[in-house]
């Protein structure tokens, strides 16, 4: 269980989270929206410890898991908005340093990189210089990385910007996989992508959690309208 | 794996591939090799040992390399955004930090290696006389020292990575504060006070190199360098973690950091400070260049009984201080080994020791000399004289034995050079060397009714121009012909002076025709061919310099003639195949038994052989040579000296082989090196 309590953050005497507090439950992919600027990198950058909140607390499993950070971060997995990959070293490279340098031991590197690949779809790009590849294919080597440990939270900042409708149908797969192990946090403003995989939208305005909206059992179109209602304003 | 080692792999693996690191090791080498084949030039006979000069010429470049390796490791994954991506693995900012560390370290260490290791085969194949006494394991200290600096540049180089998003900006912060503050500081110091140098004594950063190449390690200046080099790695990591600190929710966390910094910034001061005033030295053996003493100076040290005080009267600061205490220590524990003279050691600073310096200067003594003190009887030996071990020796000597005076006669009135003058073109040095001998300097001019005196050791013909009188030369013939000793610096094959004279006594004077000779300006001749004569021997390996060279052959009188008569020409010192010094001995056989003093002649092929412009300018054995000669004519053979003066730097290398050597390791292999490098992060660029 991912549970995220009373998280404020200022910035430069903006306070651009609010008290946001959710929980997401195992298998759960939960979608983030909301207009530029309303706060959803820096919660996921908070989330991912990458930010310190003012106030307020994240639990993973009853656990305070910002007191003990390290042992956070091996259960996380992030791919942030702007991807940057070293790009002289070749996908399995990466993707090799990456493993190592969360700790997975050596004789399981190969596995996991060939497990991650399998779900990503680059498989046949392991040896392809990352510089070579395209930006959908770098994001997907990006999203490898994120799931190469088949993490417990996966943290994924407007992962589908930039994919063509091909890469995104991919990248959704490879969301619903990472569901299985993780706890899904994902924003975007791919509202019709968004909704094939989401369990739950949360509506981000102002630094607020203003609405959120599951999506389970709820047909497309209907979907649709009471996200926009809710991005509009009135909250559910 | 652990991070540490994970990020270190990364760091080489990202050099590797990267333009910027082959000009960096292409340029690092060829600019230390430039600057070591300078310093070699300059060195040439200095009391330095090469693994010294070598690492010289090193560590003012180690700077500059540890700021081009380092200036990305951490500014180009600021820039990039990729610090996300790390800051969310399970790795702390320090495990980080030291792998990036590590990472630049070991290139350095790599391109220092490649230095030394370039240096020493290119020395053994073109100058294995300037590794002589030293060998691999003599650089060992020196690749230390350089190694201790370099953690401390790699550490500041990191540490301004981190802080700038700009490699450009990282290296030039790294270069301003590496060398540009230290070097500029120590100029402007300089220029502030010029006549300051001698207090100041060598740079900072160049006397840690110097002495720690020499073997000389002090705690305090190896836990310096670590304690600053730590801080300088906390700065780093602090500096990244910092970047989790954004938003007020950081304020706090930023603010502990910072006085975390500030804190660690005194505790490292305070830590200097304190391990520099509890400092202890460690003396390795490795690394130097001593020579055993010569016969003479052991004999001079187990004949000699009872106590003596040996007082150096130098300050600590000053760069001959840590040589000449190393050479004073061995000589006390030779001393002591042989079972004679007691040496008692003192070091008098004078600006620190203010009562045992007011007891010197009373004494007659100045700043920077030796004083040997026994009994009521005390020798001031000024440090600007050279300490070496003839020197000491005779002071002892002359301390422990009773005086024995011998004359040497200074012809004069045919253009000699004067004992008494101390012009560039005078002999008052080597007069001055030889009354520390025990000799009198004494003038005699041949020209009125005066013959030569009884008490006459030898007479010293100095490069006379004008011709001798018959009279003159009848004198000398009849000094020589009764066993006299006569030493002769000829200016010219067909000059005058006593020229004409020398056939007749078995030596005819020539052009010196040679080739393949080694020479420094075209004219001279550098001289390291010695024959096995009493003379010469004890000066197997060092080198003489004739500036205008004269040749010597044997004449039609010698070799000829039986018993007493015969007359026997001994050559002393050859370039290629002329003779520049030779000796020249009659009745050597029957002496022994008829006691004839045998006539004995020694003639150097050069007018300015020991004239004090060309003992001030040049490190050689002139001098040795010159006062061997004088033993040899006086009789004192048993006293030659060694000639062999503490940690001289000899490389032999003539022109020709200087460039020869500073081709290979200036253009060669920095070259090979580049193109090298070049072809791997090519070949890593071509694949993306």
């Amino acid at each position: 269980m991912f549970e995220v309590r009373n998280i404020a953050f200022t910035y430069r005497k903006k306070q651009v989270l609010r008290d946001v507090s959710f929980v997401v439950s195992p298998g759960e992919v939960v979608c983030v929206i909301g207009a530029n600027g309303a706060g959803k990198t820096t919660l996921l950058k908070v989330l991912a410890t990458l930010a310190a909140p003012d106030s307020g607390v994240v639990m993973v499993d009853g656990q305070n898991a910002l007191a003990k950070p390290l042992r956070y971060r091996r259960q996380l997995g992030y791919l942030p908005e702007r991807v940057a990959l070293y790009e002289e070293m070749t996908v399995k490279e990466y993707l090799n340093y990456r493993a190592a340098l969360k700790g997975e031991p050596v004789k399981r590197i190969r596995r996991r990189v060939d497990e991650a690949c399998e779900m990503c779809k680059v498989s046949e790009f392991l040896r392809s210089p990352i510089g070579s590849l395209s930006a959908g294919l770098k994001k997907r080597v990006a999203l490898a990385d994120a799931l190469l440990l088949r993490p417990r939270v996966l943290l994924l900042d407007d992962f589908l910007a930039g994919l063509d409708s091909d890469m995104r149908e991919t990248a959704g797969a490879v969301l619903s996989n990472a569901a299985a192990f993780s706890s899904v946090i994902a924003t975007g403003h791919e509202l019709d992508d968004l909704a094939k995989w989401a369990t739950r939208f949360f509506i981000l305005r102002d630094g607020v959690i203003s609405a959120s909206v599951s999506a389970v059992g709820v047909d497309r179109s209907s979907l649709r309208g009471r996200i926009a209602t809710a991005l509009k304003g009135s909250v559910s | 794996m652990s991070p540490v080692r994970v990020t270190w792999r990364r760091t080489i693996g990202r050099a590797r591939s990267l333009f910027s690191t082959a000009f960096a090791a292409g340029g690092f080498l060829a600019a230390t090799a430039a600057l070591f084949a300078f310093k070699l030039d300059a060195a040439e006979g200095a009391s330095l040992s090469v693994a010294s000069v070598w690492a010289a010429s090193v560590s003012p470049f180690l700077p500059a390399l540890a700021a081009f390796l380092a200036m990305d490791v951490w500014s180009d994954e600021l820039q990039s955004g990729r610090i996300e991506l790390l800051l969310t693995t399970p790795v702390r900012e320090r495990e980080f930090t030291l792998g990036k560390f590590l990472g630049v370290f070991s290139m350095v260490v790599v391109s220092t290696f490649l230095s030394f290791a370039s240096t020493v085969v290119a020395l053994r194949v073109y100058a294995p006389s300037a590794l002589a006494g030293v060998g691999v394991l003599g650089f060992c200290p020196a690749f230390l020292a350089l190694m201790l600096q370099s953690v401390l540049w790699c550490a500041v180089s990191v540490a301004m990575s981190s802080i700038f998003r700009h490699a450009a900006a990282a290296a030039c912060a790294s270069l301003l504060l590496l060398i540009g503050i230290p070097r500029g500081g120590w100029a402007a110091l300089l220029a502030w006070a010029p006549q300051g140098r001698t207090a100041f004594g060598e740079m900072i950063l160049d006397a840690h190199v110097i002495d720690m190449s020499s073997g000389l390690f002090s705690s305090g200046t190896v836990l310096s360098y670590l304690v600053l080099s730590s801080f300088f790695l906390f700065v780093a990591s602090k500096n990244v973690a910092m970047c989790r600190y954004c938003g007020r929710g950081g304020r706090s966390l930023r603010l502990s950091t910072a006085f975390a910094l500030i804190l660690a910034g005194i505790f490292s001061g305070l830590v200097v400070e304190l391990v520099n005033r509890l400092d202890s030295k460690l003396d390795l053996p490795v690394g130097n260049l001593e020579t055993e003493f010569s016969a003479r100076t052991r004999g001079i040290l187990s004949s000699a009984q009872g106590e003596m005080t040996v007082t150096c009267f130098l300050p600590r600061k000053d760069a001959r201080f840590r040589q000449i205490g190393r050479f004073l220590r061995r000589l006390q524990r030779e001393s002591a080994s042989l079972g004679g003279l007691k040496i008692d050691l003192r070091f008098v600073d004078p600006l620190w020791d203010l009562g045992p310096a007011e007891r010197l200067v009373r004494l007659g003594a100045a700043e920077g000399s030796l004083v040997f003190e026994k009994g009521r009887r005390n020798v001031v030996l000024p440090l600007a004289d050279g300490y070496g071990e003839r020197i000491c020796a005779s002071s002892i000597q002359s301390l422990t034995m009773p005086p024995q005076r011998r004359n040497v006669y200074w012809t004069v009135g045919h253009g000699e050079a004067a004992s008494e003058e101390y012009g560039t073109f005078g002999m008052s040095d080597i007069a001055r060397d030889l009354a520390r001998e025990g000799y009198r300097n004494m003038s005699i001019d041949l020209a009125g009714d005066a013959q030569i005196p009884s008490d006459c050791a030898l007479i010293v013909v100095a490069g006379a121009k004008e011709d001798f009188s018959r009279a003159e030369s009848g004198r000398i013939d009849s000094y020589l012909r009764a066993g006299g000793r006569m030493l002769v610096l000829l200016a010219a094959a067909d000059s005058g002076g006593v020229a004409q004279l020398l056939p007749g006594w078995g030596l005819r004077p020539s052009l010196a025709t040679t080739t393949g000779a080694k020479t420094l300006s075209g004219t001279d001749l550098i001289v390291g061919e010695f024959s096995e004569h009493a003379i010469s021997k004890p000066l197997q390996g060092s080198r003489i310099v004739l500036e205008r060279p004269v040749g010597f052959m044997p004449s039609a009188a010698a070799e000829t003639g039986t018993g007493a008569d015969r007359i026997e020409f001994t050559p002393l010192a050859k370039a290629g195949t002329a003779v520049v010094a030779a000796a020249v001995e009659r009745g050597v056989g029957a002496g022994a038994d008829l006691s004839i003093r045998p006539m004995r002649i020694v003639a150097i092929g050069d007018a300015g052989f020991v004239m004090n412009g060309q003992l001030a300018a040049r490190a050689n054995a002139n001098r040795d040579f010159f006062l061997n000669c004088v033993a040899y004519l006086s009789g004192t053979d048993a006293s030659v000296a060694s000639g062999a003066e503490t940690n001289v730097l000899t490389t032999g290398l003539d022109r020709a082989a200087r460039i020869r050597f500073a081709t290979v390791v200036v253009g060669a292999v920095p070259f090979v090196v580049f193109l090298l490098l070049l072809a791997v992060a090519a070949r890593r660029r071509r694949r993306s």
